[in-house]
């Protein structure tokens, strides 16, 4: 298994610049996801360590040896494509033989090898179907065994459960999550459903403008977001600008533009700086009153939207409309025009840059 | 009345397709019966077909046919699809004007192209020394390939665009060399698309009368060239058997073209 | 993508033949024929040949070529009317009426002829149409002593010829264009309270309105450049422009006059390209 390490990665197409100086690196083993909207480089850098890119400047780095000159063929990857690119002209069980067949593989142990190929991804007996003859599940499963019986050092997904509905889709997420442990295989993967990302991965970086704006553990980069966008593309958030306007015994007061206050750690905030505060929308309680304090504001109700497990408020607090998540619990759910407070914890208050 | 109305609509199809027909069924009938002044009642005779074998004019235009439409089919289909490949494969300036530049070929009328290839194939022959050159079996084979490149990059950059890239992407990432990829995977999947080019190919020239008209010398025609003239100077039929056989060879072709390829699809289909 | 090298050098020897052979047998014939209908004498003359622009006056001074275009002009209105009148309920029936095997079936039928040999229909027609033809034979044997029925050699033997000839491709066309419309879009109109004719009208029509006008391109352009159909079904009658260029290469070996006709023929295939583009365009041109 493999180290990837991708340092000062440059693509540009004209004036646009696929990848804008990309450094990141994929640890040995790990599950790693590429999340970001379209355009923003993610599968730029995937195809670019796949080898049909070309970097303008930069290196790719597969366990310390650059592979900028070895051809795709000769990169030892493994890819699993959007719409799996199975081949129409052959059966399950070529498709999965062909890795194995240019690389002169004896006979028999190919037959071994396909047949404990499948086993991994619960194929087995459809070994002579065409690939049109099966379900998007199944398609997705034979892509994965063709793409790792070749042993590859390196898995390379390009959003491979977009084609599959919702329900297909997360058996498949534990599928995938199970197998990559099974065989510890270092998985870069590309995807623009940032529940996914979670779900899956060990570590994520989120693309924006061909740069990573930010990368770490999902948990990590979900509860610290480092800017707005970030914040605001991996779930949701409200945001709240204010001014920091006084820091006492390790805590900072921020006056809200539009007002209400808020008090927060205090960091590494100076007092008089403008703040801009990313605030979960499930780290808000939300409840009938108008008491007003730190960290409470006071609002009215403009929509609830009811999904089952969960519910949805709109708040109107002053000229801003906020966001709260609530667990359908059993209490009566809160109706439109109710006058609520809303409250949360110091630490549930992120500053994020702009 | 629903019923009444599926009943007037298929009654239409079935008169459209009898005035397709009907004329060259008449035409195919009258190469089976005996008289030579086309009289009736019907006699059935294959004398008509055995006269042809001991006519040499139409054996030998026949032969030309064949042996043109052959070459044509392996020239335009070889060009065509190498240029097909290129603009399925490749993204490069001045793509669009390129494809572009086969839509003359298809729309200007033969007659002109036929008479342009006339005069620029005589001037091009007057300027080597040899004005006769600009006629002749090889300069009918330069205007057939012409009409057919656009149809076969047309049908094979056709089943190219039904296959994505990432087929071939797929094959390089499981370690397939280029060759490998190009044997394995890319002809496979592009040989139906290219037996029709073929087809259609060979079709193009076996029917083609105009371009050969104006660059067949006297003396050496085609099969179309030939029957025109026999039309033109009065005929028997002899011409019947002759035009049953060759639209019998046509739309035998066609029918094997309709198996390897359908409008918009292939047959066994991938959804 | 600036192409590297080695891609550039693949482009160029995949596409360099088969645009080497249509640069010398379309491209360049297309530019000798264009200067050769500004020399005054034929290339079949020893003399060298001068400039002049008497090929084209010739055309605009003598009222018999203008009256020969505007045959040729008519005659393909003609054809194309009748073939879209025929055509277009065939396609519409073909593609929204009849389904499964059967579709396939006579679509197939239609489009069969197409590639058969054109020469061949065209003769095909003189068994039917001349006296004593099946036609004359089925009137006379219904009414004894009606009139010879011999349509040979007439206008009308011409545009059914043609119309016979060229009828597949508007139905080809139409069927592709009529094919692509989701039927819910038909069930979204009558839910709108619109009738069934009113939901072809402002639906179904405009929506096929592509492969009616490629249909009709596809039927007019050739029809103006015949010369091989009206000479077997019309004799004598209905000359048309393409006849004549024709003649200027093969019998009166006027080659520079047939070159001017034969361009003063393509400006006008380049005006109806010019007037149809845009319909084509604005369908997002799908068709």
């Amino acid at each position: 298994m493999s180290e990837v390490a991708v340092t000062g990665a440059i693509k540009r197409y004209g004036q646009v610049a696929a990848l804008d100086g990309v450094d990141l690196t994929f640890a040995d083993g790990e599950f790693f996801g590429l999340l970001g909207p379209s355009g923003s480089g993610k599968t730029t850098l995937l195809r670019a360590i796949a080898g049909f890119i070309a970097l303008d400047a930069g290196e790719i780095r597969v366990d310390g040896t650059d592979i900028a000159r070895i051809p795709v063929h000769k990169r030892n990857i493994g890819m699993v494509f959007q719409n799996y690119a199975l081949f129409p002209h052959m059966s399950v069980a070529e498709n999965v033989a062909f890795g194995l067949d240019v690389r002169d593989v004896p006979a028999a142990e190919i037959k071994a090898r396909v047949a404990e190929s499948l086993d991994l991804v619960r194929l087995s007996g459809l070994e002579a179907r065409r690939p049109r003859q099966l379900s998007g599940g199944q398609q997705q499963r034979v892509a994965l065994a063709r793409a790792l019986v070749t042993r590859p050092s390196v898995l390379l997904l390009d959003e491979p459960l977009s084609a599959l509905d919702k329900h297909l889709r997360q058996e498949m997420q534990v599928e995938l999550r199970r197998i990559q442990r099974q065989i510890g295989i270092t998985t870069i993967f590309v995807t623009h459903d940032q529940e996914e990302a979670l779900t899956l991965s060990d570590r994520v970086a989120i693309f924006n403008q061909g740069r990573v704006v930010q990368a770490g553990a999902p948990r990590a980069v979900y509860e610290r977001p480092v800017n707005r966008f970030a914040a605001g593309f991996l779930g949701e958030a409200n945001f709240l600008e204010g001014q920091v306007t006084a820091l006492s015994g390790g805590e900072a007061r921020v006056a809200l533009v539009g007002g209400g206050e808020l008090a927060l750690p205090q960091g590494d905030l100076a007092a008089g700086s403008a703040v801009l505060i990313a605030l979960r929308p499930e780290k808000i309680s939300i409840e009938p009153g108008m008491a007003v304090g730190a960290n409470a504001v006071a609002g009215r109700i403009t929509a609830a939207i009811f999904s089952g497990s969960s519910l949805t408020y709109r708040v109107a607090v002053g000229e801003r409309l906020m966001i709260v998540f609530e667990q359908n619990k059993s209490r009566a759910p809160l109706t439109e025009g109710s006058e609520v407070v809303l409250r949360w914890n110091a630490a549930d208050n992120v500053v994020v840059a702009p | 009345m629903r019923r009444f109305l599926d009943g007037g609509i298929r009654l239409y199809l079935v008169l459209v397709l009898i005035f397709l027909y009907l004329p060259i069924l008449v035409m195919a009938l009258f190469a089976f019966n005996r008289s030579p002044l086309y009289g009736l009642p019907f006699e059935f005779d294959l004398v008509w077909f055995e006269a042809l074998a001991g006519n040499k004019r139409l054996l030998q235009a026949g032969w030309n046919s064949v042996w043109i439409a052959l070459a044509n089919t392996v020239i335009a289909t070889t060009l065509g699809t190498m240029a097909a490949v290129a603009f399925g494969r490749y993204t490069f300036r001045g793509k669009t004007l390129m494809q572009a530049l086969l839509f003359p070929p298809i729309a200007i009328p033969w007659l002109v192209i036929g008479t342009a290839m006339l005069v620029f194939f005589f001037w091009v022959g007057r300027s080597v020394g040899a004005p006769g050159m600009a006629r002749g079996l090889h300069a009918i084979l330069l205007g057939h390939v012409a009409l057919s490149l656009p149809y076969v990059i047309f049908v094979v950059g056709a089943r190219l665009n039904d296959y994505p890239k990432a087929l071939e992407e797929a094959a390089a990432t499981l370690g397939a060399t280029p060759w490998q990829v190009f044997r394995r995977v890319s002809v496979p999947i592009l040989a139906p698309g290219v037996v029709a080019a073929a087809l259609f190919a060979f079709a193009v020239s076996f029917d083609q009368f105009v371009i050969s008209y104006f660059l067949a010398p006297p003396g050496v025609t085609t099969l179309p060239v030939e029957i025109y003239t026999s039309i033109r100077k009065g005929f028997t039929p002899e011409i019947n058997a002759i035009s049953t056989i060759i639209i019998a060879v046509s739309m035998g072709l066609m029918l094997v073209v309709a198996r390897f390829y359908r409008f918009g699809g292939e047959r066994s289909g991938n959804e | 993508m600036t192409p590297t090298t080695r891609t550039r050098w693949a482009i160029f020897s995949l596409t360099g033949p088969a645009y080497l052979w249509l640069a010398c047998t379309i491209f360049l014939p297309l530019l000798a024929m264009l200067a050769l209908s500004f020399l005054d004498k034929s290339p079949l003359v020893p003399k060298p040949p001068e400039f002049t622009l008497g090929n084209y006056g010739a055309f605009f001074a003598k009222d018999f070529y203008w009256s020969l275009t505007r045959w040729s002009v008519e005659l393909g209105l003609w054809v194309t009317f009748f073939c879209l009148l025929i055509g277009y309920p065939a396609a519409y029936a073909l593609a929204k009426r009849i389904k499964g095997r059967w579709r396939e079936a006579i679509f197939l039928l239609i489009v069969l002829p197409f590639w058969s040999n054109a020469l061949v229909r065209i003769f095909s027609w003189t068994m039917v149409l001349r006296s004593n033809g099946i036609v004359d034979l089925t009137v006379q044997s219904f009414f004894p002593g009606a009139p010879a029925f011999d349509l040979l050699f007439s206008y009308p033997a011409v545009i059914i010829g043609l119309v016979h000839s060229y009828l597949p491709y508007m139905i080809l066309t139409c069927y592709i264009a009529l094919q692509a419309i989701d039927d819910s879009l038909v069930e979204a109109g009558r839910s709108l309270g619109a009738t069934s004719f009113t939901t072809f009208r402002r639906v179904v029509l405009p929506l096929s309105l592509p492969g009616i006008v490629s249909g009709s391109a596809l039927i007019f352009v050739p029809v103006i450049g015949s010369f091989m159909e009206p000479r077997i079904l019309g004799g004598t009658k209905g000359a048309t422009l393409g006849m004549n260029i024709e003649e200027q290469f093969t019998v009166t070996a006027n080659w520079p006059l047939g070159a001017a006709l034969s361009f003063i023929l393509l400006a006008i295939v380049l005006v109806i390209f010019g007037i149809i583009y845009p319909f084509l365009r604005r369908q997002g041109g799908n068709a």
